[in-house]
């Protein structure tokens, strides 16, 4: 873990960190994964990975359609909307 | 320098399902913006994803037509990135455990059949729409299509050429519509491909560095796009230059691609497991009752209308290439005994106004009872097979039945063998010059008799009865 490291990630997070921030996240995380590599220790060689701490299989649904127009409702809270879309700052092809 | 080209195809086929794939809004296509968006596909705070039982009946469906291995235990995992008509800044896919791995399908190729290796087919959820030209400084966002299941079909990199290519996709949407798990509608965008393309130099081992290009969704389209795309990378290895390894857009209106590299900057998707959804297990008896339930296949019907039906090699690959033309076919065979004639007639008159339309079969006015029917008035002398033709041509413009139009205008076979010589008999006295230089020795001047008869009769006389009574008559 590195500072450039850092400022790839927080691009792809789309967090800003200032000089100061990005030093003291660079040694955290540092730290973070240090504590984590422990784990590296156990032989895992014949252990399924585990994708749900809960260990059970999922419920599903039957292909039913269920929901209503929330149109209006929805396209209220958006932070910026017209009477048919989300409105998003442009986005260039 | 002689160069291989090697292309992997990445489809993905909007599933046929009445619901979203982890949402319970509907999939239905050309709904008004934004009325179709549950707060699952919204990405709200607080929500859980639910899987839909059916897309991965459909996505079964599709692992076991092509001989796959089906993962009884499958799972799904987080796809990062940032994209306005992608809410929730994450895709579900499945990245480790897809639901369908190691199939295969034919192609024909105008090398012969070539058999197409699929890597795996995977269960995943659409973005929504970004509307970028409608609105000053802004992008409108439309998320009816987020959440929409699809399944993203993933082939070997063993298709060699941008011909290869389009058979291959011809080949899963002939086979995804027959399993009727998509409905194969390119205009809709129902079924997209991203195109994987390298070159290397003749003979060698190693692939070359690949350029994918994205979202194309036309036969047309993907055919220039691999060729131009061919050219250019012999081009930048041939000026000393090497490909890069990048995203390129296709742009139809210009014929080329362009680098869509600014955008994919640091491109890194950081799959991880999805933590709201627990794994997805499909019984033995689930298993086998899809299987159960799969239909015919166009290799099998094509098979099956050679070795039963006794059909030509041409006309059962034309008949079962799709599943329009196939229920075509079927359904009207239900109507009439000799189905030979109907493969004959859906293959020659039937298909040839289909071109001149530019359409296919479902989008016409024939429906397969009518076009039984009109075979069947054939074959029991009703019509000749030139009426038979003016017939079709009516029921093409309006889809009036075939008995219908044939009363109305009177088309009805003159079977009076009577009358027949009596009109024979009436051409043979008035073109006394034609009997004798037949009788001569011009026979081929027969046609010109019963075609004469035919004209007198306007075509309603029966061909076979009008060359015996013709024959008789002239000796």
């Amino acid at each position: 873990m590195d500072k450039k490291t850092v400022t790839t990630i927080s691009y792809l997070s789309r967090l800003k960190l200032d000089g100061e921030k990005e030093e003291k996240i660079t040694n955290d995380l540092k730290n973070i994964i240090q504590f984590v590599n422990q784990l590296e220790e156990v032989n895992t060689s014949d252990i399924e990975p585990l994708t749900n701490p809960l260990e059970k299989t999922a419920k599903t649904r039957d292909d039913k359609v269920t929901a209503n127009n929330l149109k209006e409702e929805l396209l209220e809270i958006a932070p910026s909307s017209n009477e048919d879309y989300f409105l998003v700052p442009r986005v260039v092809e | 320098m002689s160069w291989e080209t090697v292309i992997g195809l990445e489809i993905h086929a909007q599933l046929s399902t009445k619901s979203k794939l982890f949402s319970g809004g509907s999939t239905e296509f050309g709904a008004e913006s934004n009325t179709h968006v549950d707060l699952v596909d919204m990405g709200l705070p607080g929500v859980l994803p639910v899987a839909n039982k059916e897309a991965f009946y459909k996505a079964i469906r599709f692992g076991l037509a092509t001989g796959a291995e089906i993962n009884q235990v499958s799972s799904f995992d987080r796809k990062n990135y940032f994209y306005p008509d992608l809410p929730k800044g994450y895709q579900i896919t499945q990245m480790t455990k897809p639901i369908v791995e190691k199939g295969s399908i034919k192609v024909s190729t105008d090398n012969g059949e070539k058999i197409i290796n699929i890597t795996r087919a995977h269960l995943e959820e659409d973005a929504g729409k970004s509307i970028h030209d409608l609105f000053e400084g802004e992008t409108g966002v439309d998320l009816n299509r987020a959440g929409t299941p699809l399944l993203e079909i993933v082939s070997e990199p063993e298709i060699s050429s941008a011909k290869e290519a389009v058979a291959y996709f011809k080949a899963v949407k002939q086979l995804v519509t027959f399993l009727d798990i998509c409905d194969g509608n390119m205009a809709q965008g129902s079924m997209r491909c991203d195109v994987n393309v390298s070159i290397k130099k003749s003979g060698d081992k190693e692939l070359g560095t690949r350029a994918e290009l994205k979202n194309i969704n036309s036969f047309k389209f993907i055919e220039k796009a691999i060729n131009y795309e061919i050219e250019r990378q012999i081009r930048v290895i041939e000026n000393g230059e090497s490909v890069v390894q990048e995203t390129r857009l296709y742009d139809s209106e210009k014929n080329e691609t362009r680098s869509m590299r600014s955008k994919e900057e640091a491109n890194d998707y950081r799959y991880f497991p999805c933590p709201d959804l627990l794994p997805v297990v499909i019984s033995d008896k689930e298993l086998k009752e899809i299987k159960d339930s799969l239909p015919e296949l166009p290799e099998q019907k094509e098979h099956r209308y050679i070795s039963e039906i006794g059909l030509e090699e041409s006309e059962a690959k034309i008949i079962s290439s799709s599943k329009t033309m196939a229920n075509m076919f079927e359904g009207a065979s239900r109507k009439t005994d000799d189905t030979k004639l109907v493969a004959k007639w859906l293959v020659g008159d039937v298909s040839a106004l289909l071109n001149k339309d530019n359409i296919e079969i479902d989008e016409s006015n024939l429906s397969p009872e009518n076009f039984g029917k009109l075979i069947e008035r054939i074959t029991d002398n009703t019509i000749s097979g030139k009426i038979a033709k003016s017939v079709l041509e009516e029921i093409w413009k309006s889809g009036s039945d075939v008995d219908n139009i044939i009363e109305s205008k009177g088309l009805v076979q003159i079977q009076d063998e009577s009358l027949l010589e009596e009109i024979a008999n009436k051409i043979v006295g008035s073109n006394p010059n034609q009997v004798e230089a037949y009788k001569g020795g011009k026979e081929k001047l027969f046609g010109f008799f019963v075609g004469q008869v035919m004209k007198e009769t306007q075509g309603k006389a029966n061909p076979k009865s009008v060359n015996e009574i013709l024959k008789k008559i002239l000796g």
